[in-house]
């Protein structure tokens, strides 16, 4: 693998592609990113932007977390919210179609540095962009989250095969935060740390620092990449599709892998 | 008894060490925002831990821990043991 990447990921002579295209369940696109990553890493596909659209509010729980903690079960339960676990560590994320911005880098390894501090920075660091073009104060802030003066604005997730790293990321947009702290049960101890519990419970939104539509903050992530390096746009393919629903009946929409901890 | 201890790494991420404890360590388990890749190796880090004495002391837990062979992200081996030294002293 590389060493450090200074330019980040895009300095490849191949072209990236772009897919924006489909309405899924959270179940689906947790699954997709396996089927995608899977094949970046066997060579079928080349480096990857997929943006994401949901069909309905979910919490994406992250790889390691446990349901108990960070689920605020009764109420999910109650509003049929769907809970699905990621392929990528981190923090619990809720998300509502329209509300968020979701987007994933599937990449091959060589454009990725080893290091694991300076590779978040790295392919954060194009969005940021994105996001200060917009107007929005955006910065990187370690580990992996992207941040305003007034809150958190992101997070970013990777997880690592040996051919190939996904980084996927979610903004908030608009998201309705009294919902998100009914939703999500708040890590007591977070609570009980004054120094740190401010900055984990503020959740800073695009639309409150730029007046752009959802589609504009697309368009400008588009845009991010489709300056760095040439693109070509496509809709997944059947195939793509069809594997994700396999994965969807055999892990991503059962109990055994969204309760497994 | 089921202890439980958890921190929040200064500068990382919130672990939480659960234990399952009679004379020995029974099960463990290791939950909360962090990275570890390969993502196996939670188990593995889990493992190391079961079937030491309950007063095992903290050099034995290092040493166990740092048999697998895992990348810890926003945690590490030394928060692991003290996590789990905490447990055991509930």
């Amino acid at each position: 693998m590389s060493e450090g990447s200074p330019g980040g990921p895009f300095r490849t002579d191949d072209s990236w592609t772009i897919v924006d295209s489909g309405t899924y369940s959270e179940a689906t696109q947790q699954a997709l990113e396996r089927v995608l990553l899977d094949r970046v890493a066997s060579g079928e596909i080349g480096p990857t932007l997929r943006i994401w659209y949901r069909e309905s509010p979910a919490i994406a729980l992250g790889r390691f977390q446990a349901y108990a903690d960070e689920v605020a079960a009764e109420y999910v339960e109650r509003e049929g919210i769907d809970v699905v676990r990621r392929i990528t560590g981190g923090g619990a994320m809720f998300v509502q179609p329209g509300a968020v911005v979701t987007y994933s880098l599937y990449l091959p390894a060589d454009l990725v540095s080893d290091d694991i501090r300076e590779s978040y920075a790295a392919l954060d660091e194009w969005a940021i962009e994105a996001l200060q073009e917009l107007g929005v104060d955006a910065y990187h802030e370690p580990l992996n989250d992207i941040a305003h003066a007034e809150g958190k604005i992101g997070g970013s997730a990777q997880r690592r095969t040996d051919n190939a790293v996904l980084h996927h990321t979610t903004m908030s947009y608009d998201l309705d935060i009294a919902e998100m702290l009914r939703v999500l049960r708040v890590g007591e101890e977070k609570v009980s740390d004054k120094a740190i519990s401010s900055a984990e419970k503020r959740v800073a939104k695009i639309a409150d620092h730029a007046d752009v539509s959802r589609s504009a903050v697309i368009d400008a992530l588009k845009r991010g990449v489709r300056e760095r390096e040439g693109t070509t746009e496509r809709p997944l393919t059947d195939d793509e599709l069809a594997s994700a629903h396999q994965l969807v009946a055999e892990q991503f929409d059962t109990a055994e892998w969204n309760r497994q901890l | 008894m089921s202890p439980r201890a958890s921190k929040k790494v200064p500068d990382g991420k919130l672990v939480r060490v659960d234990i399952e404890v009679d004379d020995r360590i029974d099960d463990v388990r290791i939950t909360g925002d962090f990275f570890v890749e390969p993502p196996q190796a939670r188990r593995d880090l889990e493992s190391e831990l079961e079937g030491h004495d309950a007063d095992a002391d903290r050099e034995t837990i290092i040493a166990a821990l740092e048999t697998v062979e895992a990348t810890l992200i926003g945690f590490s081996i030394d928060d692991l043991a003290d996590l789990t030294m905490e447990a055991l002293d509930e």
